[in-house]
């Protein structure tokens, strides 16, 4: 069961006080079709966790609509249908990393799988770390339990906001490897924002570029390799071509956000 | 006698200014030749203590029984209307004033109304701790159930949580480290507050032992009082200390 993802001329605005306003989304449409994997990128503050908290239910649109299978996001987050992995790990200091992993489901009220759980664990490589707190972590590893986390519920709809920028090159390769496995035996729509062009050429089905102030898509690119994506890929031409091709929309879209100092945000 | 000794050069380390300070008080009486009145021994007091011990425990006792079960109902009530003005903004915004109104009462000027109130006994001292413990479990419990860690109250939001969940997993745990500073402040109060009841109106209890011998010129009875009194609280204080230092280990 997946789902389909619907935003129509979405805008944005956020009330700084004092009269003053930022502009973070001007009228963007997306639309993810049911089991689609859609990579999100674009410079930073251009409005890609936005999109992904309006999808998440955490922010309504200042004008137009976002629905999920025709209805408001809320109702899939009520009915404990959504999977986020945010950009900030956001685990419970106060449980340990089985019980973060496992705290979905409590809060759903579904009786937790050990097995599952542990298999979970161990596909996002945190085995013998079921007791740790999320302090006696590394960054990486509390993102790696943040991702296990989102897929407990093995949800409808994944936004996962650039769950793996504080892995190393290695560990993210896997990852890629492994959430390409997970994603391929579900086929849950997916919306994954990322700093990384060659991690969304490596993964989507179709990605999406944006440029900031105001957050804008500048392009929607499909991407057609054939599945399963091996990470020899990664060295073929038609990668390259379309790597370039990518890297050349981010390029004056920065430039663009270059002459705004101090906007310190992330 | 290995343990007995490490334990006493421990006691030496750590209480060697307090020793001093009772050699030199002993030195001064006896070297001024105060009478007992004026300012007694502290070996007259050490004597009382090892040769009436009943007398003492006996009122240690009740004091300690009000103060534990002062505070842990205190505790209770403070926690429990915390909880509820988290639940409900409008009962929020009444018992938030009312609290501080009722705090900023003396507790000396109340004690009197509540003795008319539930005659002059056990009952009086353990309101008047209970009173007393509510006022800062109610405070840091209704901060600590806000003091979400970064990105949970989303997180809870997309994970459809609702109310009860919210509250049992993420908004109580969240309140733990603050509410373990509740119980160390409520505990420092409670022996203090029931003594201050025990002094004005009780019966019996520390309080009342000190307020009667001192009433009497009984000094040494009455210091040796105040020394029972001042392990009572520094236990209690310690055994919060701890409840406390456990919290902080696990929680950040
Ligand atoms: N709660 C908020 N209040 C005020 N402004 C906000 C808020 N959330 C986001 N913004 C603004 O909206 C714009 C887009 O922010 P957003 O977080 O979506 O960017 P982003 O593309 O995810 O950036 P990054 O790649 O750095 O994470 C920014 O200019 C930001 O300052
Ligand atoms: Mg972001």
């Amino acid at each position: 069961m997946t789902a389909a993802i619907h935003v129509d001329r979405a805008r944005k605005t956020f009330d700084l006080g004092k009269g003053k306003s930022v502009e973070a989304l001007a009228g963007v449409s997306l639309e993810v079709r049911p089991g689609e994997f859609v990579a999100i990128i674009g410079p930073s503050g251009c409005g890609k966790s936005t999109i992904l908290r309006l999808i998440g239910s955490l922010e309504e649109p200042t004008a137009g609509t976002v629905t999920i299978d025709g209805r408001p996001p809320r109702e899939l987050a009520g009915a404990h249908r959504l999977g986020v992995a945010f950009q900030d790990h956001a685990l419970l200091p106060w449980l340990s990393v089985w019980q973060n992993v496992t705290l979905p489901l409590q809060v759903a009220g579904v009786k937790p799988d050990d097995a599952k759980i542990a298999a979970l664990i161990r596909l996002v490589g945190l085995e013998g770390f079921e007791k740790a707190r999320p302090r006696q972590l590394s960054g990486g590893m509390r993102q790696r339990a943040a991702i296990a986390r989102a897929l407990v519920l093995g949800p409808e709809v994944l936004l996962l906001d650039e769950p793996f920028a504080a892995l190393d090159a290695v560990t993210r390769r896997y990852m890629n490897i492994e959430l390409q496995r997970i994603w391929t035996e579900s086929r849950i729509t997916t919306l994954l924002v990322t700093h990384g062009v060659d991690e969304a050429l490596f993964l989507a089905d179709r990605i999406v570029v944006m440029s900031g102030r105001p957050g804008r898509i500048i392009e929607n690119l499909d991407i057609d390799f054939p599945r399963p994506r091996m990470p020899a890929l990664m060295r073929t031409p038609a990668f390259h071509a379309l790597y370039d091709h990518l890297a050349d929309l981010l390029e004056p879209a920065a430039a663009e956000n270059e002459p705004v100092a101090g906007g310190g945000e992330s | 006698m290995n343990a007995i000794g490490r334990t006493a050069v421990a006691v030496l380390r750590n209480g060697w200014g307090i020793l001093l300070l009772i050699i030199v008080w002993q030195a001064w009486v006896t070297a001024m030749n105060f009478n007992a009145i004026v300012m007694p021994r502290p070996l007259g007091v050490l004597q009382d203590l090892i040769g009436f011990p009943e007398v003492y425990w006996k009122n240690a006792v009740y004091t300690i029984g009000a103060a534990v079960i002062g505070l842990v109902l205190g505790m209770a009530l403070g926690t429990g209307l915390a909880i509820l003005a988290w639940l409900s903004d409008v009962l929020e915004g009444m018992l938030t004033p009312l609290t501080v109104l009722f705090s900023s009462v003396p507790v000396v000027t109340i004690i009197p109304i509540v003795a008319r109130l539930l005659g002059y006994d056990f009952s009086t001292v353990l309101a008047i701790v209970v009173i007393i413990c509510f006022f800062p479990a109610f405070v840091f419990t209704t901060s600590g159930l806000k003091a979400l860690p970064a990105g949970a109250d989303d997180l809870f939001r997309v994970l459809g949580a609702r109310t009860p969940a919210r509250l049992l997993r993420l908004a109580l745990p969240a309140a733990v480290p603050n509410w373990s500073v509740a119980l160390r402040v409520a505990a420092g109060h409670a022996v203090l507050g029931a003594m201050i009841a025990e002094y004005l109106m009780g019966t019996a209890g520390l309080g009342y032992l000190f307020a009667e011998t001192k009433s009497d010129f009984n000094m040494e009875r009455a210091f040796g009082a105040t020394a029972v009194a001042m392990v009572v609280s520094i236990l209690f204080f310690a055994a919060a200390l701890a409840v406390e230092r456990r919290v902080k280990e696990r929680w950040n």
